[in-house]
């Protein structure tokens, strides 16, 4: 249960990071800056992806379950705590 | 991501729109109770007060089935099915199986009802359908389960509806990825003072982004389970077996054995279970016996997926001696992909594979599906606001159902509470969500406003949610000391849970009006 926190955990922060440094997110909210760049993205979204495959290798079935269901949930509270900072578009 | 034609794009979006609002509501209401029936346990333990944390199989028991079995007509010993009930009681079902007139194929016996001492309570004779239903302690889990499964709707009728709005899900889930040319561009872009249409454009988009995976997982666990007996099984009987049901579940779950009818007594039931505990590191969840009495007597115990895995362990005994076979697959004879995926899909579909947490990102899961399939109705609603005003009745509807629904269950949960110590909670359970679904209704016919029942039917669902636990307290549930004392934190999470989850609805809905004297926009923007 330890090591599927962790994962959860770990990849939630790099999903965190990858909301803010958002360029389409940052346009709609018109904050200043052009958020990451492409290949930042892809670098951190691999990342984020170092420990399901680490749970996965490891043959821990269950921990890679909680990771990838921790993921999804955690991503879309991630996009919600972002969207009530205002992200405007008339 | 995947580029369509204009053409095919069109035709993608009517499909997953149709789809949606066609099945949408039903599907709804499947997933929102499946959402809280994640916690059926939980909430079993927290609404009846339970606080026996050891597994009847943990106790002795050997004595108790032994008793049954004298009472029970041999006629009844092909099978013996043994399983918890209540606050970590005994229930057994001694039966054999038959084919009605009609050709349904079911399980006929006596369904025995033990106490903590192992007295027989209640014993009651008839087909499984006739005998297994909700008792006056769990009615609140059964209702939600029997909600989510078939929606009340006797079988097969009600399965298969269910598999079918799994089947839309399914289809709303692969066209939304289809038609959804910036998956990933717009997986953080939540505008919030956008036209009606982004906003609820991007609730949609982005809800249902991060937990499509999951979309796709549940829809077709669900289904699979709704189809399962339903059509699957007499498909293949009929295919395979001459439509002898049982032999097809002999040979594909059985445990063949050279047939021996001899009487012999069956072996020690606490020794089979103490070492199936020994050897899987958990109590049996359920235990069969086969031919009980029988020297080809086999027991089978089932336990929870060990750690780290996900497949459900199964363990074979000889019913004779009590002796330790072999672990059994959960299919066939020998362990098969087909099996092992199979054996899966329970714990993929439940949740229920790692305790609280996994059951808690489930939870969370279901609770973006819901977001989804509400936000999906309304888009699809506004969308056409100005083309069709016909359609407000629609979008009345879809309020009812939205925060209607949570709204009868939580009313339900308060009626369990009040009539459970009177010992007639299976009748005011059921009646309780009818009656507040009725109110729902009114509201949505009386009410002028949606905004207005909106806020309405939200403040009361946050309003009884945060007053449950005080009113479990009143009506004699055990208190926090005590829960704790015995080992039962989970009555004062789920306490804790509940208190939270309705204060923070009456905080989303009201704070600012008390604060600032402004109201608040609601995170399910009513179409309006």
């Amino acid at each position: 249960m330890i090591m599927s926190l962790l994962a959860v955990a770990f990849s939630a922060a790099i999903i965190v990071i990858l909301g803010r440094g958002d360029p389409k997110r940052r346009r709609t909210a018109k904050l200043a800056g052009e958020g990451q760049s492409v290949r930042t993205r892809r670098l951190l979204s691999a990342l984020a992806c170092v420990p399901g495959l680490y749970c996965a290798l490891a043959g821990d079935a269950a921990a890679f379950m909680i990771w990838l269901g921790g993921c999804a949930v955690a991503g879309w509270f991630v996009a919600l705590g972002f969207g009530q900072t205002g992200q405007d578009l008339a | 991501m995947i580029h369509l034609q204009k053409e095919d794009t069109k035709l993608m979006v009517a499909v997953h729109g149709w789809s949606g609002i066609l099945l949408g509501l039903l599907l709804y209401a499947v997933v929102i109770t499946g959402m809280v029936a994640v916690f059926a346990e939980e909430i079993g333990i927290w609404s009846a007060g339970h606080v026996e944390t050891r597994s009847a199989f943990e106790r002795p028991f050997d004595q108790a089935i032994r008793t049954a079995a004298a009472r029970t007509p041999p006629k009844y010993y092909e099978g013996a099915d043994i399983f918890e009930i209540g606050d970590h009681n005994l229930g057994a079902f001694f039966h054999r199986h038959e084919t009605e007139p009609d050709g349904e194929f079911v399980s006929r016996g006596i369904y025995y009802q033990f106490d903590r001492e192992g007295r027989i309570v209640k014993a009651a004779h008839g087909t499984g359908e006739e005998v297994f239903g909700p008792r006056n302690d769990d009615a609140l889990s059964s209702f939600l389960v029997d909600t989510h499964v078939r929606l009340h709707i006797p079988n097969p009728w009600g399965l298969i509806l269910t598999g079918i709005l799994g089947l839309a899900m399914l289809v709303a889930a692969i066209s939304g990825l289809l038609i959804h040319r910036h998956l990933f561009k717009d997986i953080f872009t939540l505008r919030r003072k956008a036209n009606p249409v982004l906003v609820d454009r991007d609730r949609h988009s982005v809800a249902g982004t991060w937990s499509l995976p999951f979309a796709f997982l549940l829809a077709f666990t669900g289904s699979f389970f709704s189809f399962f007996g339903t059509i699957g099984v007499p498909i293949v009987a009929m295919a395979a077996f001459g439509g002898d049901v049982q032999a097809l579940n002999d040979a594909v779950f059985g445990n063949a054995a050279k047939p021996d009818t001899r009487p012999v007594a069956i072996g020690n039931l606490d020794r089979v279970a103490a070492d199936a505990l020994r050897r899987t590191g958990g109590a049996p969840t359920f235990v069969t016996i086969e031919n009980f009495g029988r020297a080809d007597a086999q027991i089978t115990s089932f336990h929870e997926p060990k750690e780290r895995g996900l497949e459900p362990q199964t363990l074979l005994y000889s019913g004779a001696s009590g002796a330790f076979e072999r672990v059994k697959p959960s299919i066939g004879k020998q362990p098969s992909a087909g099996g092992t995926l199979a054996a899966i899909m329970a714990p993929i579909h439940f949740g229920n594979f790692a305790g609280v947490l996994s059951k808690a990102i489930w939870f969370g899961l279901g609770f973006a599906m819901c977001y989804v399939t509400l936000t999906g109705l309304r888009l699809w609603l506004v969308r056409r606001r100005e083309a069709a005003r016909s359609l407000g009745w629609l979008e009345r509807a879809v309020t009812v159902v939205g925060f209607g629904l949570p709204f009868a269950l939580v009313a339900c949960s308060a009626a369990f509470l009040l009539t459970m110590p009177l010992g007639s909670a299976v009748f005011w359970t059921p009646t309780a969500f009818v009656g507040a679904s009725l109110l729902a209704i009114f509201g949505g016919m009386a009410l002028r406003s949606n905004a207005v029942l909106d806020t309405g039917l939200q403040t009361a669902t946050g309003a009884i949610l945060a007053l449950l636990p005080v009113l479990r307290l009143v009506t004699g549930g055990p208190g926090w000391g005590e829960a704790l004392s015995v080992g039962q934190p989970i009555i004062v999470a789920v306490d804790i849970g509940l208190v939270l989850a309705g204060g923070w609805m009456l905080w989303r809905m009201h704070a600012a009006r008390f604060l600032r004297g402004r109201d608040v926009a609601p995170a399910l923007q009513p179409a309006e």
